[in-house]
């Protein structure tokens, strides 16, 4: 379980580190935690001929706030965000879903860009970027570009940045005050791969549910954001009437695949617990916080 | 020494304390030497290719540009080692057995996905690894089959033509007339148990380093070994070299759990690389390899039915096994240990008169079963602790109740069980109480009946087991092994500092035998414990050791200590009586200080020991004699250790998954050397247990390939699987043996399983569903309620 051999670069700058992914020909891998990529080089399922190093690159190693969003930069370790006063003021489900995340030491090095460039399915921070309409910002040689998170996720481990590509940030919204939130994961031990998650938020007004998001994760090829379930609950109360009718639709709906950890069947029934569960948290959360704001 | 002074008799003992471990300060700061932390100048690394096949022809290898890569310096299959080595024969008495040969590397054909095929010798395991990616292997796949209920059939492809059958073992116990007891039996429950493939997961993989000694033509094995001396010995057959000329050293072992207490093929292969190249050899398994080629576990279908009255007493037990053994049966405790013990210990601790149990042990294309753990009583403690609730239930008899009618009684002891086993007295009812008692039973069940009306899915569930721990040389540990496993060795020596070595040959790896050893030393002694350094796990040490194994180590370990530290205390005080001109009989050492009944005159042992040895005609040359013995401790018999487990458990109704709620072991381990040390071996026995029973699973698929290959699939308990774990230590009448002591190390992985299964069944029950497969998983619990179409109603009608 050795790597095969690799060229290893210090980026000094975000110029220094693009010119050495541009220069390897799509063959060179960014390498900030290492905490997905470390394995699969050590399997040799990836061989890299250069990883570019960027954690010596300043300024990536910042949360910070503009207006209604977080940026979160490439070198922000999970357990950083974890316990970001930022985050703990204006994204508490993004703590929540942190407790699911691994263990210490994969927190400590591990990062959430990282994270969501890996794109695995069945982890936190690609569903939490998708749920929150997150922007990933990545460099080239090219220059700058923005992808919505929406367009990031391609297929299981495959994302939509060009090989000579990577990602120095990620902007999602923040939660306003008088937001709910439900975070409900499963996994088979603490801190394991999600066998589904389902993920929300939503605001009362008039006695219903609006601004709703819901994802889940888990359960398909990507991390999913689930527009026909939050078509279902707006504009509604959140009763047990109306997570039936949500867990029917996603029961009709999703396709999760068979793995040695859990059946489609099982998996799929999965969704609809957890969903129901987030949701009636969410809904107790907004119902708590009803007419709060920023003042 | 008189037994009527009180004077000695009050004076505090080691044996009992809750001694810190004199290990713990170099593993806690990170100075403990294993054999990875070796590396000897000119040492070579080992990189092997590994079959991806189930069951194949080798028909080529082509190295292709593997010599291209800097640093290879050789190449080896197995024909290139057919001179330098015979194969080790794990041979056994049992009829109609056959001991499949074991090889560094395979010959001929692959046998199992992970078999050694190639090994690469290079400067660096990097280069290793890099010139491996060059190996180009050519096989003609066999047809196999994969699944034990496939292989036992007379049909079936054949794993080694030469044995003519896939059925290696077959062993039968029996006891009355069980049909005729099943067909007069008012009440029989039956189930099909399966307790699943697992593996150790020691946190040290298994490594190895030979160095070859050119001057002495002598080699030197540092493995990650429990057994030194065994290995010592079958090396010395299948390399040619007397012990004299072959040592086997296992430095700080990073724990077995069993598994390392075999003889590998990479054990035999860097020292046969290590003589042929003239250079230290090391191999370091990874966890891939751990995962793929290290012993595995269990791996029974148990099919078995029992027979009680209405009125809750037991009537007969049958029972019809079929064992997985993997491609080989290991050495040296063959295919026999595991599966024979699970018919063995079927009937467990319950009286019953009318009992047949049939093993039937098969070859398929997987890594080799081998000790694990508990061995074999794990899998029949399940089942025939599932048959005891079902029929508990079946009858409308509480479990405890049941359970305390049929256990053995005090007075029925020495009980000899249905398949021959001997029950020493042991606290089999006292813990069934002792654990009740701990945990307010009643108080318990109406907890659950209050949780269970809310709606939730509660359970309780028990376990109560005997094993037979510190067994002598009337019969060996594996059925039918010829190997001694009933004697230990103890050499004890003051030197001429006053510092005392005791050697054994044992191994720790995990057990803290350094600690509990010396504790043992120090009683009997009467010297102090930083005193003392206890040498183990070398093969030099001692002419003969079988190794740490099998709940042995503090019995025959134990024993063989006291019986040296007697005969040099002996020799101390012979000494010293003759040095203070007092009489022995007036004479006690405590503390390292000999003193006298009838003076204030004392000398210390530092004093004796230089009076002895560097003292030149302090004692006349015909009283002089060295502070040093020998002794070889044989407890003939075994020893019964029995507990009983009760845990309550809490599934979740939507998610199915299984949180522990309550977990606690009453445990009758005779004398207790070191309640923290018994404490440990308990709460981390469990702990294995449980991942038995919730997560851990090796699974090969239809291919015959691993599917379980990283510890993301393969999924041992973490912090947050592990409950509370209350402990009851029950010291009833002790053991007759030196020392009044019994093995204590496995038992919490033969409890926790059944006891789990058990309390989730209890938890399902008002749903008409059961646990008969373990690990019992969120998606079994969902199959097994789907497949019954209950309605998911929390309540129960």
């Amino acid at each position: 379980m050795k790597p095969a051999p690799f060229d290893y670069l210090a980026a000094k700058s975000i110029s220094e580190a693009v010119e050495a992914l541009a220069a390897s020909g799509g063959d060179g891998k960014i390498i900030a935690g290492g905490q997905s990529l470390m394995p699969m080089i050590n399997f040799r399922l990836v061989k890299p001929t250069i990883l570019v190093d960027i954690n010596r690159i300043g300024g990536l190693d910042r949360i910070e706030k503009h207006d209604d969003r977080l940026r979160i930069g490439a070198t922000v370790r999970h357990h950083m965000t974890a316990t970001d006063v930022l985050v703990f003021e204006h994204l508490p489900i993004l703590q929540d879903a942190m407790h699911h995340v691994a263990h210490l030491t994969v927190r400590n090095r591990g990062t959430f860009c990282g994270s969501v460039c890996h794109a695995d399915p069945a982890a936190e921070m690609p569903m939490m970027t998708l749920l929150l309409n997150g922007t990933i910002t990545a460099w080239s040689v090219r220059g700058e570009r923005q992808i919505a998170a929406s367009d990031f996720f391609l297929g299981s481990l495959v994302n939509a940045l060009e090989p000579d590509e990577f990602v120095t940030s990620i902007e999602i919204d923040t939660l306003k005050p008088d937001t709910g939130w439900g975070f409900e994961e499963f996994s088979r031990r603490q801190g394991d791969f999600a066998l589904a998650c389902a993920a929300t938020t939503l605001r009362i007004e008039d006695g219903v549910a609006r601004s709703v998001r819901f994802a889940l994760m888990g359960v398909g090829e990507t991390p999913l954001r689930l527009a026909a379930i939050e078509e279902i609950i707006d504009g509604k109360t959140v009763s047990e009437s109306l997570l039936d009718q949500v867990s029917e639709a996603l029961n009709d709906f999703l396709q999760p695949n068979t793995d040695l950890h859990a059946s489609a069947d099982y998996r799929r029934h999965l969704a609809g617990a957890l969903a129901r569960r987030a949701l009636r948290d969410a809904w107790k959360r907004a119902d708590l916080r009803k007419g709060k704001t920023d003042d | 020494m008189s037994h009527n002074d009180h004077s000695v008799e009050l004076r505090p003992k080691l044996v009992g304390e809750r001694v810190k471990r004199t290990e713990d300060p170099r593993f806690l700061t990170g100075v403990g030497r294993y054999v990875d932390d070796m590396s000897p100048a000119g040492m070579l690394h080992v990189a092997l290719r590994r079959s991806d096949q189930p069951h194949a022809r080798i028909i080529g290898i082509d190295v292709g540009e593997a010599f291209s890569v800097p640093g290879v310096v050789a190449i080896y299959d197995a024909s290139d080692l057919d001179k330098d080595v015979k194969p080790a024969i794990p041979t056994s008495r049992m009829p109609g057995y056959y001991a499949t040969p074991i090889w560094p590397l395979a010959r001929g054909k692959v046998r199992y996905v992970g078999e050694p095929v190639v090994a690469i010798v290079a400067e660096s395991r990097y280069a290793a690894e890099d010139a491996l990616e060059h190996i180009n292997i050519e096989y003609e796949p066999l047809p196999f089959a994969i699944r034990q209920v496939d292989a036992v059939k007379d049909d079936a492809p054949l794993l080694h033509e030469e044995a003519g059958t896939n059925t290696i073992i077959r062993r039968e116990f029996k006891r009355g007339d069980v049909d005729t007891a099943f067909e007069n039996a008012p009440v029989t429950v039956k189930g099909r148990f399966r307790m699943t493939r697992k593996t150790a997961v020691a946190m040290e993989n298994r490594s190895y380093l030979a160095e070859w000694d050119q001057r002495k033509q002598s080699l030197t094995l540092h493995t990650s070994s429990g057994s030194p001396g065994i290995i010592r010995d079958v090396l010395s057959g299948c390399l040619d070299l007397p012990g004299t000329r072959l040592r086997v050293i296992a430095p700080d072992v990073g724990g077995s759990f069993g598994a390392k207490g075999s003889l590998y093929s990479e054990e035999m292969l860097v020292c046969i690389l290590a003589r042929k190249l003239a250079r230290p050899v090391k191999y370091v398994s990874d966890r891939l390899e751990d995962l793929s080629g290290t012993s595995q576990a269990f791996d029974e279908l148990i099919e078995a039915e029992l027979a009680v009255t209405q009125d809750g007493t037991l009537i007969g037990l049958r029972a019809d096994v079929i064992g997985d053994v993997g491609a080989y049966s290991i050495y040296p405790w063959t295919a026999a240990l595991e599966t024979v013990q699970v018919v063995s210990f079927l009937p467990g601790p319950y009286r019953m008169e009318h009992y047949r149990g049939r093993i039937r042990g098969v070859l398929t294309p997987k890594p080799p079963t081998g000790p694990y753990r508990g061995v074999g009583r794990p899998s029949s403690t399940f089942a025939m602790e599932r048959l005891i609730e079902m029929a508990a239930r079946k009858i409308g008899m509480d479990p405890v109740e049941f359970r305390r009618r049929n256990l053995v009684r005090a007075e029925e002891f020495p009980y000899r069980t249905a398949s021959g086993i001997i029950w020493d007295k042991s606290a089999f009812q006292e813990c069934l109480q002792g654990a009740c008692d701990f945990v307010d039973y009643p108080n318990l069940v109406r907890e659950r009946d209050a949780a269970r009306k809310a709606g939730r899915w509660v359970g309780i569930g028990l376990a109560s087991y005997a094993e037979l721990t510190g067994i002598g040389s009337r019969i060996s540990v594996a059925p039918g092994m010829p190997i001694n496993t009933g004697t230990e060795t103890s050499r004890i020596e003051i030197d001429a500092t006053g510092a005392i070595t005791a050697a054994f040959g044992l191994s720790s790896h995990g057990q803290g035998l350094e600690t509990t050893l010396a504790q043992v030393i120090v009683d009997e002694l009467g010297c102090k414990l930083e005193d003392i350094e206890v040498k183990h796990g070398d093969s030099s040490l001692v002419p003969m050791s079988s190794g740490t194994y099998a709940s042995r180590s503090a019995v025959l370990g134990g024993g063989a200590a006291t019986l040296a530290a007697r005969v040099v205390k002996a020799k101390v005080l012979r000494a010293a009586a003759y040095l203070m001109e007092q009489s022995i009989e007036d004479l006690d050492i405590y503390d390292g200080i000999i003193a006298s009944r009838n003076s204030n005159q004392t000398l210390t042992l530092k004093e004796v020991a230089s009076a002895v040895y560097t003292q030149m005609g302090r004692i006349p040359r015909d009283q002089r004699e060295d502070l040093t013995a020998s002794e070889t401790y044989d407890p003939y018999l075994g020893t019964a250790c029995s507990s009983t487990h009760l845990t309550m458990v809490e599934v979740d109704t939507e998610t199915y998954g299984v949180r522990i709620l309550r977990y606690v072991v009453a445990e009758d381990c005779g004398k207790i050397i070191n309640p923290m040390i018994v404490d440990g071996q308990v709460h981390g026995a469990v702990a294995q247990g449980i991942g038995a029973a919730l997560l851990e699973e090796i699974v090969h698929d239809d291919q015959g390939q691993v599917v379980t290959a990283s510890l993301a699939d393969y999924l041992v308990p973490v912090a947050t699987s592990v409950p509370n774990i209350g402990i009851v230590h029950i010291e009833a009448d002790l053991p007759n043996n030196v020392g009044g002591f019994r093995g204590m190390g496995e038992g919490g992985t033969i409890g926790a399983p059944a006891a789990v299964a058990n309390a989730v069944s209890d938890a399902l029950s008002h749903l008409g569903v059961s646990v008969e497969t373990l690990p019992v998983t969120p998606e079994r619990i969902f199959q097994m309620l789907r497949d019954t179409n209950t309605p998911r109603s929390a309540n129960s009608t």
